[in-house]
């Protein structure tokens, strides 16, 4: 799509996955979001998600690299803001059984009616069905590699 | 630094407006102004050192990798339901 024809694109919601992938310095991930921050895809960061890719890998640089997100014009973190929100994600995790950082990616994108990015796909269509709306996936993925291929992506 | 400031009014919480003048006190900062410019200014190179990390790792990607993955979401994404 040209610059002059985009329209506001939806929101992906990035899961812990890829959150995961960009503090592990994943080259492959991590330039796949700055190009789709540069294209103006808006990029929501769910706020526990980044707390789990930032357990993951306990690392300064990791932080930095999660921060960086942070700083990216299309980006925003998805804090859990109240009560209402609190009350809404454990009411998600009840549901599906998720941890509550992956919950949290759910509660964000149900509310919102966004996709889920991510490289877990086949976790997330287990769990497409279990909220009132169903979840949409966005599988981050080299065609060009065999399937099963679960290595770095860089 | 530069030696051109700008006047801004700023509120701020209390212990950190005390801790200021504290600074200021014990002879540590030459102003209350300059403790915020610096605290500011420490926050612009920790934001941009952030960016800058993920720039450097990305530009050890493979473009033609990225593109395929590129191309693999936008074909998901075009596939996706209108809102």
């Amino acid at each position: 799509m040209s610059e002059g024809t985009r329209t506001v694109s939806t929101p992906y919601v990035l899961d812990v996955s890829v959150l995961t992938a960009v503090a592990r310095a994943d080259a492959g991930v991590t330039s796949l979001i700055l190009d789709l921050d540069a294209r103006g895809q808006p990029l929501v960061l769910p706020a526990l998600a980044v707390a789990a890719a930032s357990l993951d890998a306990r690392s300064e640089d990791a932080d930095d690299a999660l921060r960086g997100l942070e700083q990216l014009g299309s980006a925003e973190v998805a804090p859990l803001r109240d009560a209402e929100q609190a009350v809404r994600l454990a009411a998600v995790i009840a549901r599906t059984g998720l941890d509550p950082w992956d919950a949290h990616v759910a509660a964000v994108a149900d509310t919102a009616i966004c996709p889920i990015l991510t490289l877990a796909g086949e976790k997330w269509r287990e769990h497409s069905a279990d909220l009132d709306e169903p979840l949409h996936i966005i599988e981050i993925a080299d065609p060009g590699e065999a399937r099963g291929d679960s290595g770095p992506i860089a | 630094m530069s030696d051109r400031k700008d006047r801004l009014t700023i509120t701020v919480d209390p212990h950190l407006s005390a801790y200021a003048e504290q600074l200021v006190k014990e002879g540590k900062a030459p102003s209350v102004s300059a403790v915020f410019n610096d605290a500011l200014a420490e926050k612009a190179r920790r934001d941009r050192r952030a960016l800058d990390r993920l720039r450097e790792t990305a530009a050890q990607a493979d473009p033609a990798k990225v593109s395929r993955m590129m191309a693999h979401i936008d074909a998901q994404a075009a596939a996706l339901p209108k809102r």
